[in-house]
């Protein structure tokens, strides 16, 4: 089990001054900012859990894993990852054997070599007796197909056979618990596919425990029932994926270019009761629509005609529209409160 | 720690296979260190030429002190060369966090991941420059003095790696900490003299301060001038256990405000 209770991260920057004299002045200044990467999360894990931790860039997705697995010390607060601290010298080993970390950034591959050395190597390091080493192998070559580069040098794999390497790198000691951080960046959609499946399969052979950042939405509802997003370093929302998707609907965008600009009134008033709403310049206007509600086919046919279309792009809702979406609900949600607080002290005037 | 010692052959074998894809790479570097290492005994020669004697350093007890004073610095060069990579960007790039989420020290992960044989090329110049003048050295060769010379050399490697590690540690604070290691780095070729004829102020920071002076001339002044090795055992094993102390309290202090990289 992981609690995170009250986690505080902070980073000092120094103020930088412009030009070559202000580069002179940070040298002797002791300003600084400090950045709350992290500002007060808590959460709990239980085992077996599947958890999807999403943030725009720079939410402090990263910056959490990195305190869960033992590579930053928290500022504040406290992470106990099975009862134990992961930060602190004395705990360290006892939480690092139970934990793999997958950096989608950095590799843990000896560069040089095959991956089988790297491989062994990890077998010394978390003490994993060679019977166990050989059958757990075994099984995530096959699990991960990671047959035709098991014996050339780590740089000369592509990058989505060297993300599976990681993962199995991160799985071979058999740990309780998964972080990947990030792990479909920069793959592309096939590949990332092949990725989630992979991890899928993994979750369902051994029951680990698994915590992944990432910023884009899709790669969680294959992976995680459950969503913890974040925002500028504080918990926006923290349940099931279900529920994000029942509270914002399951929204698509379309996006057209026009040659000359469009009136989007169009659009909007001919399906008002379906949630059609427009934004853009009028040569590239985004319509949003609720694919629940309308079918996508149904307003793509109805842009192509009505309007001179040069291109057309489909996309889901972004991180970045849903994180919108609860900060426009948490106002909502306030300016009722407030309403109501007054509502209750005018009564008690009354009285 | 017998982990860490079981776990470091495999390292360096490793290590070993990886650079043997660069093969012609390493061979290089291994001539180069060797050569520019000569180069520099011949400047000795040169200046000795041209100045009066000091004393007992004649050219051939010069010769012997400058090959002494390369071999415990080709030794650490050899084991722990990845420090000069932690000093100059390791902290900045957030190149140690894979080695801070797996169970074991991440020192000893960081600085066993190269084996830098290279360095070879340096220690064998020394060792053949020590064999070559120690004849004429001026030296009253005795057994117990090549032992407490031996002792003082591997003493020297300590205090190499600590000087080493505390100034590569400062890139926790500072970032980009190799312009201070390559600064102090350099002061130790002033070891390859007499530091004692360097003027007062000099001299005592290279006994005391940064104590080059201390492990690399002393044991060879002591040698010549017929004084006790021993001494310089003494003082050799105490800048060890200090500098080893020091770099290695700087460095946890230094690993716990570690802030990686941003992704």
């Amino acid at each position: 089990m992981i609690e995170l209770i009250n986690v505080e991260k902070h980073f000092k920057k120094p103020i930088r001054g412009k030009g070559v004299w202000g580069m002179v002045k940070t040298l002797f200044s002791r300003k600084h900012v400090v950045v709350k990467a992290v500002d007060g999360v808590s959460f709990t894990v239980r085992d077996g859990e599947a958890v999807g931790y999403i943030g725009a860039n720079g939410a402090g997705k990263s910056t959490t894993i990195k305190m869960m697995s033992g590579i930053l010390t928290p500022t504040a607060g406290e992470i106990l990852i099975d009862g134990k601290h992961p930060y602190k010298s004395k705990e360290r080993n006892a939480v690092l054997k139970n934990i793999g970390v997958v950096f989608g950034q950095k590799t843990q591959l000896w560069y040089d070599l095959p991956l089988t050395e790297t491989y062994e190597l990890l077998r010394y390091i978390y003490d994993v007796t060679e019977a166990d080493y050989k059958r757990r192998l075994a099984e995530l070559v096959e699990l991960l197909d990671m047959k035709p580069f098991l014996d050339a040098p780590v740089r000369t794999l592509s990058l989505g056979q060297r993300m599976r390497a990681d993962l199995a790198a991160a799985m071979l000691h058999n740990p309780k618990t998964l972080f990947l951080d990030e792990p479909t960046i920069g793959l592309d959609v096939l590949v990332k596919r092949n990725l989630i499946e992979a991890i899928n399969k993994l979750r369902d052979e051994y029951k680990t425990s698994l915590i992944l950042t990432t910023h884009a939405m899709s790669d969680i509802e294959l992976l995680c029932k459950r969503v913890i997003i974040l925002d500028e370093g504080k918990i926006l929302f923290d349940g099931s994926l279900d529920d994000v998707k029942h509270m914002f609907g399951d929204k698509r965008n379309v996006t057209i270019q026009t040659a000359a600009p469009i009136d989007t009134a169009a659009a909007t008033d001919k399906y008002p009761i379906d949630g059609v709403t427009a934004e853009g310049d009028g040569l590239l206007t985004t319509f949003t629509v609720d694919a629940q509600k309308l079918k996508i086919d149904v307003l793509l046919d109805f842009l192509l005609k009505t309007y001179d279309v040069t291109d057309v792009k489909l996309s889901e809702t972004g991180i970045e529209q849903v994180v919108e979406k609860i900060y426009e609900r948490n106002k909502a949600a306030q300016a009722l409160d407030e309403c109501g607080d007054e509502a209750a002290d005018a009564e008690r005037d009354d009285g | 720690m017998l982990k860490e010692l079981r776990l470091y052959p495999k390292y360096v074998s490793m290590s070993l296979r990886s650079a043997l894809s660069y093969k012609a790479d390493s061979i290089i570097m291994m001539i180069s260190f060797a050569v520019s290492e000569i180069v520099s005994l011949a400047t000795i020669y040169l200046i000795v030429g041209t100045v009066p004697t000091l004393g007992v350093w004649t050219f051939e007890t010069l010769a012997f002190l400058f090959g002494f004073t390369l071999v415990p610095k080709a030794i650490d060069h050899v084991f722990t060369d990845e420090l000069w990579i932690l000093a100059y960007r390791a902290v900045r790039r957030g190149d140690l966090d894979i080695y801070m989420t797996r169970p074991i020290n991440p020192l000893f992960q960081y600085i066993a991941r190269t084996f830098k044989w290279d360095g070879l090329g340096e220690l064998l110049v020394g060792i053949v420059i020590m064999c070559v003048f120690a004849p004429q050295a001026g030296i009253a060769w005795t057994a117990s003095g090549v032992i407490g010379l031996i002792l003082c050399a591997v003493l020297g490697v300590f205090c190499f790696t600590g000087i080493k590690l505390l100034f590569a540690s400062l890139a926790f604070w500072v970032k980009n900490a190799g312009i201070f290691l390559n600064t102090v780095y350099d002061l130790s070729n002033y070891a390859k003299y007499p530091v004692r004829y360097m003027g007062k102020a000099f001299a005592s920071i290279m006994f005391f301060v940064i104590p080059f002076g201390l492990f690399l001339y002393y044991p060879v002044e002591c040698l010549v001038t017929g004084a006790s090795i021993w001494w310089s055992v003494l003082w050799s094993a105490v800048a060890a256990v200090a500098l080893m102390t020091l770099s290695l309290t700087v460095w946890h202090i230094g690993i716990s405000r570690y802030e990686s990289a941003g992704n």
